[in-house]
């Protein structure tokens, strides 16, 4: 048997939470409360990442006063060895690098999100907005793989390291990583919910539940829809930033259609429209997603046969069909939403 | 460009463009008489193909056998996930979102089931055992058996299916289906039993396409999935409701895949990475610019409107 040191475990099952749960906001805001069915998702997170596997080559040398060198082909190693001693010995460089590639990828992610909405616009039937997107998102890792030197095409970049890396003890850096995480997550929680509870909020809601009387009331709906676009892929944005410091490397294949799927089943879980059930299906998953990886190695080691590593998949297929059929809107569902008028009509009823 | 290469290529186009004719007749008629895109679809091809393969593997080389086998597993692979799925689904009359959402689950589960399948019995990378021989040879035009039993074979099946949408009262059935489903069920036809037929016939000739498939490439637990989006681009071009704008879309995509694709590749260099972009290239643009795809090309009476 191995063993299981559990407060690293909790440490990565909590780091990954605070990722999955931008991820699983990001696509509430857009699908839960405005009803766009963003099935490219993976696409925003992967500017994130594709962003950061720039920056940590590029732009990070230049801060800490190196040269540049180039990542792919014969100086793969040289340029991973001075990316690991940058991170190591000159931290300030690696916080403001950080910092640049959050701004640069919600930026870049916020913008792609806002074309993408007026997408819709032209298109003949809602549901081919759910495709175009999630090609869109294959088309841009086709060519993001196909460029040679952006993130070297097949074999992708590591030493995309954790701002915290220069800390001698591992297990700090883990454990500042992971409240790093939690706290943007719990930034993006907040403004989120404040959003949902605001007029733009409240007009969101409307657009999801019925355009034509949104419309009717006199409000925008296209910029509502860009807009919300807009906010939401940069919060995936960041979220892809995060994902890639996690695992340490940037490939086009972990941003395929698969991650998508994880963050519906994320959001279909949780509550479809209630950013707190978002927050608890990132958690479920979270810990889902360490349990059958725990489960694979202690199978491998005992030498079975089963290869259990794809029964992840299967499980999270069959959870995504028994909410869908049995629980359609998730484990905490949405709540009607409430204003001060309400209140006031509560207590002039109630007298 | 050289003209061995045009004439492979071509050939290529003919064989591929076949194969993915028979896979996205299935997704039109899945969309038009279920009202459901379906992305498990691919699924049912790679369960074909897995069939085709055991069954090859017990030592049976007639090809017809192979086929049957893999149309028989493929269409109850498809009744079976209407009945455990989709079904319940439309009852409960929710958002079209929840139907491709649950369709890419049921997918999942497949996909995956399949890949411990593989895993466990190593039947990764195999192909089914048809012995390979050259029937034709001519300067640079090599045709072998294979190709004898793809094209030809799915040709005949989209050609049949297309008769029996056209010709039966079946057909007439599933084309009211298509056209309204309510005055369908108002006028007396059984509803129920004609969606079950349509999964038949869909999920067998996914089965039936994936056995050929697999007669090609090796078989793998991914095979479905990989085209799956290039079999849409096809689907899309004939607007998702018309059967030969369909079929006129599987060569359309085929022949951009493989001709286009060398043809850039020779005199402008774009490298063969790129390829796999080229459906979803074709997807967007449709749908953005023409999204009744070929359809007005073709007399719109006998086809599936929607």
């Amino acid at each position: 048997m191995i063993n299981i040191d559990i407060g690293a475990t909790a440490v990565a099952v909590l780091t990954l939470f605070g990722i999955y749960a931008l991820m699983a906001i990001s696509l509430n805001l857009e699908y839960g409360v405005a009803g766009v069915p963003n099935f490219g998702q993976a696409l925003f997170v992967s500017i994130g990442a594709y962003v950061a596997g720039l920056t940590y080559t590029r732009l990070l040398p230049l801060l800490a006063g190196e040269q540049v060198i180039h990542p792919c082909r014969q100086t793969m190693g040289q340029a991973l060895q001075l990316r690991s001693e940058i991170m190591a010995a000159q931290p300030v460089a690696g916080f403001i690098n950080l910092a640049i590639t959050f701004i640069v990828a919600a930026i870049l992610a916020g913008l792609v999100g806002f074309a993408v909405s007026y997408v819709t616009l032209r298109l003949k039937e809602e549901w081919f907005l759910a495709l175009v997107l999630l090609v869109g998102g294959e088309i841009v890792r086709i060519v993001v793989r196909g460029a040679d030197d952006l993130i070297c095409s097949h074999n992708g970049i590591s030493g995309v390291a954790q701002p915290f890396y220069f800390l001698d003890d591992p297990r700090a850096s883990a454990v500042l990583f992971m409240l790093l995480a939690l706290v943007l997550a719990a930034i993006a929680y907040f403004y989120s919910q404040r959003l949902v509870h605001s007029p733009f909020g409240r007009m969101l809601k409307g657009l999801r539940e019925n355009e034509d009387v949104t419309r009717s009331l006199g409000k925008g709906i296209s910029l509502a829809r860009a807009r919300i676009m807009l906010i939401g892929s940069m919060i995936a944005a960041v979220g892809g930033v995060l994902f890639a410091l996690n695992t340490g490397f940037v490939n086009t294949n972990d941003y395929v259609v698969t991650l998508t799927l994880d963050i519906w089943v994320m959001v279909v879980l949780g509550g479809v429209g209630n950013n707190r059930g978002a927050l608890l299906g990132a958690l479920l998953i979270a810990i889902m997603d360490r349990i059958t990886q725990i489960a694979a190695i202690v199978l491998n080691m005992s030498g079975s046969p089963i290869e259990f590593n794809y029964a992840r998949f299967i499980l999270f297929g069959v959870i995504l069909l028994l909410m869908l059929r049995y629980r359609p809107g998730g484990l905490l569902p949405e709540s009607p939403l409430t204003t001060n008028a309400h209140e006031v009509l509560r207590r002039v009823q109630g007298r | 460009m050289p003209t061995a290469l045009l004439v492979t290529s071509v050939v290529n186009t003919i064989q591929i463009g076949s194969l993915y004719a028979l896979m996205a007749l299935g997704i039109t008629l899945t969309f038009s008489v279920i009202r459901l895109p379906n992305f498990a679809h691919a699924e049912y091809v790679t369960v074909g193909a897995f069939a085709a393969l055991i069954v090859s593997l017990s030592g049976e080389v007639n090809p017809f056998v192979i086929m049957t086998a893999a149309f028989v597993v493929g269409a109850v692979v498809a009744l079976v996930s209407h009945l455990a799925v989709f079904k319940p689904l439309e009852g409960r009359n929710v958002s079209l979102y929840t139907l491709i959402l649950s369709s890419f689950a049921v997918g999942l589960i497949l996909r995956y089931i399949l890949f411990m399948m593989a895993d466990y019995f190593n039947l990764f990378d195999t192909r089914i055992r048809i012995p390979l021989q050259i029937i034709y040879r001519e300067g640079p035009l090599i045709l072998t058996n294979v190709f004898a039993w793809v094209a030809p074979t799915s040709i005949v099946l989209v050609l049949l299916l297309t008769t029996l949408l056209n010709g039966t009262p079946l057909g007439r059935e599933m084309r009211a289906l298509a056209n309204s489903p309510s005055l369908a069920r108002v006028i007396g036809i059984p509803v129920e039993r004609v969606k079950n037929y349509t999964w038949v016939l869909v999920g067998g000739l996914a089965g039936v396409a994936g056995a050929l498939w697999g007669l090609q490439t090796a078989v793998s637990p991914l095979m479905g999935w990989v085209a799956i989006l290039s079999v849409f681009a096809a689907a899309i071009l004939g607007g998702l409701s018309s059967f030969s704008g369909t079929i006129l879309g599987a060569y359309v995509v085929a022949f951009s895949e493989n001709t286009v694709m060398l043809f850039l590749n020779f005199n402008f260099g774009v490298d063969l990475a790129y390829k796999p972009a080229i459906p979803f290239f074709i997807i967007i643009v449709v749908l953005l610019i023409r999204p009744q795809g070929f359809t007005e090309l073709f007399n719109r009476g006998r086809d599936l409107q929607r």
